[in-house]
């Protein structure tokens, strides 16, 4: 029996993104991240008798960056597509304009899921530790669905805005350097920090995701996790709800 | 299989890409859409491949209205597009991926992919990518990749672009084969000679008007007491030997002319040459070249073409 037609979309779209060179952005980048920075780092911290201190604090981090990767390859389909010609090829096929953008978007969570997982399995083969309680397992990988769903949205919304592959790239260069690095991904958040340097911080959706996925996986989630995954859930629809728009005013191609 | 009455389109509300278009293709033929760039060709098979819905008139495929049943139709067609389109893998991926997207079940995918792998003379590149081959051969597997799957009725968006004579062939006797088996084919095409070769009608569109639409045995019969006469010219005058050529032919002939060369269409080849010859001692110019031939489809396509611009009689 042959597959629903969106499941054949997200195959499509699983398969297509998962040759070598993309998958050593997707995996092997964290991967290293994780790796040099946490033994990097970590090594400056052992001097205070807390070797894997930073490793620890680093591993769920690594796993929230995921979703903002995640977010880009779903970005970049739609960008690929519409600039060589297969959203066009796709859509005068048997599939609607929606089941197409519900491929990406599910595609992308997939990625992102996969991604966090991959990550997990590499932190604990370094740290020899693993969050024990189910719960604490749901919350991370249903915060990993979340953060993919936001980011998936922000990307697709600039794959659905940009046409030029230059403007597409710097912004999505820039997107990812300040998300990444203006969030709790790689440290946490200090009273030290210039205002306006803790304000990003809090309204970066990276922020909560890394928030909540630690609090899983250390075993520590408070009300506050609670509330930044609320304010998550909301502008995960708000986002979704704009890319869509877009993209559904959007040509299907550059031509 | 294919109904168009009054159909029309516009982009931007101003100018109609389409302009009340009348047409209907019978099951199991092939229709060729010829005309310029520009004419509306592609914006047609937009409408009746349900990428655009038309702003006006009625369109029905295989029974269906696209504005209502645009994925029941999209279900039962195939299209080639004009441009490029292809997934970031290898030839053989992009069949395979294609045959997933079509549900296929995995042995009729590995089957259909071999046979079109070696039908259209893919074999030697399918782990290639895609996007690395020629313009060839990259055409050659976006056609391969739409007959992954079964459909009623499949449209061809210039289709034979890029391909080198015998591939060319290939690709037209693969069409007629399927069409034979009950496949209805539309396509568009610059090249008229394949025209000839493939379709048994054809309409020629220009500024988003059906001028002619016909056999093209019937179209060059309409014409065939006809000669068409091509000449070069060479020397300081050529524009002015043109024109007043087109002035003095008026009346017996139609001249369309593209920089130093022209084609004249008439039945009273004998007063063309007498014209020709007068005319070039008159502005010193010299024959370069002077053929005089039957019509072919070109011929047809140009004058009709040349009268809705107003070519006729001028240069």
């Amino acid at each position: 029996m042959a597959l629903p037609n969106l499941f054949r979309l997200i195959y499509r779209n699983i398969r297509v993104n998962t040759d070598p060179g993309s998958l050593v952005i997707l995996v092997g980048l964290p991967g290293m991240y994780l790796i040099f920075f946490g033994f990097g780092f970590g090594s400056l911290a052992s001097a205070d008798g807390q070797s894997h201190a930073y490793l620890a604090f680093l591993a769920p981090g690594i796993m929230s960056f995921q979703v903002l990767l995640a977010g880009t390859v779903g970005g970049s389909m739609l960008w690929a597509d519409r600039r060589y010609g297969m959203l066009s090829q796709l859509l005068s096929g048997p599939f609607t304009r929606f089941q197409y953008l519900l491929g990406i978007i599910l595609a992308s969570v997939l990625f992102g899921l996969g991604g966090a997982a991959v990550m997990l399995v590499v932190a604990l083969g370094l740290l020899g530790s693993i969050p024990t309680l189910p719960f604490s397992l749901a919350v991370m990988f249903g915060t990993i669905v979340l953060g993919s769903l936001f980011f998936g949205g922000l990307m697709l919304l600039l794959g659905a805005l940009v046409k030029s592959n230059t403007t597409y790239n710097s912004i999505q260069i820039l997107v990812l350097f300040v998300v990444n690095f203006a969030s709790t991904v790689f440290y946490p958040l200090s009273n030290s920090l210039p205002f306006v340097l803790r304000a990003m911080f809090w309204v970066n959706p990276l922020t909560y995701v890394a928030n909540a996925v630690r609090g899983g996986y250390t075993g520590s989630l408070t009300a506050m996790d609670g509330y930044e995954l609320l304010i998550l859930t909301v502008e995960a629809v708000v986002i979704l709800a704009l890319a869509t728009r877009a993209y559904l005013r959007s040509d299907i191609s550059f031509e | 299989m294919i109904f168009a009455q009054d159909l029309r389109h516009t982009y931007d509300g101003k100018h109609f890409a389409l302009n009340g278009v009348n047409f209907s293709v019978r099951r199991g033929e092939i229709f060729g859409l010829l005309g310029r760039n520009g004419a509306g060709k592609s914006t047609l098979i937009k409408a009746m491949t349900t990428l655009i819905q038309t702003t006006s008139g009625t369109l029905r495929i295989l029974g269906m209205d696209p504005a209502r049943d645009g994925q029941r139709i999209r279900n039962r067609v195939g299209v080639v597009q004009q441009g490029e389109s292809f997934d970031f893998s290898t030839v053989q991926g992009n069949l395979d991926i294609y045959g997933v997207l079509w549900g296929l079940p995995k042995a009729e995918r590995v089957k259909r992919r071999e046979q079109l792998l070696q039908r259209f003379g893919l074999d030697d590149v399918r782990k290639r990518r895609a996007f690395d081959l020629s313009g060839g051969q990259k055409r050659r597997v976006q056609v391969a990749r739409e007959f992954m799957h079964d459909m009623d009725v499949l449209f061809l968006d210039e289709p034979t672009v890029g391909l080198d004579v015998i591939m060319r062939h290939t690709l037209l006797d693969s069409i007629r084969s399927e069409a034979q088996r009950g496949l209805t084919v539309v396509f568009t095409t610059h090249n008229l000679e394949e025209a000839d070769y493939l379709c048994d009608r054809v309409a020629v569109i220009d500024e988003g008007k059906i001028l002619l639409l016909d056999s093209v045995e019937n179209l060059k019969r309409l014409y065939g007491g006809k000669k068409t006469v091509d000449l070069t010219v060479s020397g300081a005058d050529v524009p002015g030997f043109f024109r007043e050529l087109g002035n003095r032919l008026a009346s017996r002939a139609t001249v369309t002319v593209r920089g130093n060369e022209g084609v004249i269409l008439s039945d009273e080849t004998k007063g063309v040459l007498s014209e020709i010859a007068h005319l070039s001692q008159s502005f010193g110019v010299q024959l370069e070249w002077l053929n005089v031939r039957g019509n072919t489809l070109e011929d047809v396509f140009l004058q009709s073409v040349g009268h809705s611009e107003g070519l006729r009689g001028t240069a």
